[in-house]
């Protein structure tokens, strides 16, 4: 796997374009220079707690010896799961309900960017990427990516509206669902050889 | 599989951190120095409906015939149920009672603790591993876990907040994902196998 597809896909799982909204309404009572401390804070809470799943999944995946395959149909399926839910918001999700008041880890750190299933696939990535240099590097480039949309994040609301914003998410959320799929069919794939061999 | 793999998986199906806010909820009522009691209490019971199921599951498996694949997919597909369950679903009051009454066995030992998936977890494990002893070693290695997260649980939920111990629950689910749907994959392959 390329550095490029690395990041590419976290980003779009991080989904920082949906966050944006989520975002403006936590911190709408906050003047506009503690806005971006808070969320500089809350960002590297998050880019914490990645790193830290990483190691953590490359240990526990490799206690418990899960194989290649059940990785990719299990991250298939979850994935699935998410990006259907993005692209179909309930009200039950984790943007509804948020807290009012100055954000502290929770909810935006974790789970609104680090959520279950961006950890998950960067534990299935640390166990199918041997390269600790590339991985590490799609985690850094693709936070920056999302620091930088989530700090142009009322500007790009300005720039594209509400609904611009939710047609972007709606997107990535598409193509989530084909990187799902793909995965679990590679799952499927290799599944099927194996009892062939 | 070694004894912290096998302890591992049990701990994940038991789910302390998942049940903790709800068995908070339950005795919430009870002084400090009782709730613990209550849970030490509650957590050996389900330690020896756990053992219980270890050693005689296997008589009733082979009582009814059930077969190493059949096992192995039904497992996988109830704990792969759970697992959805941990990760999309904050976990849900299964009892809004609010009688002050001692929640004995019911529901904390079972079902919260010892569930059907934890059950049926040891059953597979029971019968894949000759080894008696270890898997008896992994479960009570797993119950010191439990106990220690029930016990530290009011603290826990006090550091990272409600939210917090749900997103928790929510990475613990998706290794449980893991870990059903590698019983499914190898359900399938066994019986897969057995075809002619």
């Amino acid at each position: 796997m390329t550095l490029l597809y690395l990041t590419v896909v976290l980003f779009l799982i991080m989904d920082p374009i949906g966050n944006i909204s989520s975002f403006l309404s936590l911190v709408a009572d906050i003047p506009p220079q503690k806005q971006r401390s808070i969320l500089l804070r809350e960002m590297l809470i998050a880019l914490a707690a990645m790193i830290a799943f990483y190691f953590l999944g490359e240990f526990i995946l490799n206690v418990l010896e899960t194989s290649m395959t059940t990785l990719r149909i299990t991250s298939g399926i979850i994935l699935f799961l998410v990006a259907i839910k993005i692209l179909f918001p309930s009200v039950d999700s984790l943007r509804a309900n948020l807290p009012v008041g100055e954000p502290f880890i929770s909810p935006l750190a974790i789970p609104l960017i680090a959520g279950p299933s961006l950890l998950g696939t960067i534990m299935l990535f640390a166990r199918l990427e041997p390269s600790h240099l590339s991985m590490l590097g799609a985690i850094v480039l693709s936070w920056s990516l999302a620091v930088l949309v989530l700090l142009f994040g009322a500007r790009l609301q300005r720039l594209v509206g509400a609904s611009g914003l939710m047609a972007c998410e709606r997107l990535m959320g598409l193509i989530l669902v084909m990187l799902a799929i793909q995965r679990f069919l590679e799952g499927i794939q290799q599944f099927v050889k194996s009892c062939y061999a | 599989m070694s004894i912290y793999a096998l302890a591992l998986m049990f701990f994940l199906v038991a789910n302390p951190l998942g049940n903790a806010p709800t068995i908070l909820t339950l005795i919430k009522d009870f002084d400090f120095e009782r709730q613990k009691k209550i849970m030490i209490r509650e957590t050996l019971i389900s330690l020896f409906i756990a053992l219980f199921f270890q050693f005689f599951g296997e008589l009733f498996l082979n009582l009814l015939k059930i077969n190493q694949y059949a096992l192995s997919l039904t497992g996988g597909i109830v704990l792969f149920t759970i697992a959805l369950k941990m990760i999309f679903h904050p976990p849900e009051n299964l009892l809004n009672s609010k009688a002050k009454r001692d929640p004995f066995i019911v529901p904390i030992a079972i079902p919260l603790i010892s569930g059907p998936g934890l059950m049926t977890m040891i059953m597979i494990q029971a019968r894949e591993e000759a080894n008696d002893l270890k898997i008896t070693s992994a479960i009570i290695l797993t119950w010191v876990g439990v106990a220690a997260v029930l016990i530290g649980a009011p603290y826990l939920q006090k550091l990272i907040g409600k939210r917090g111990l749900i997103a928790l629950e929510q990475v613990m689910g998706l290794i449980l994902g893991l870990i059903s749907m590698q019983m499914i994959v190898k359900g399938a392959d066994l019986f897969i196998k057995t075809l002619p």
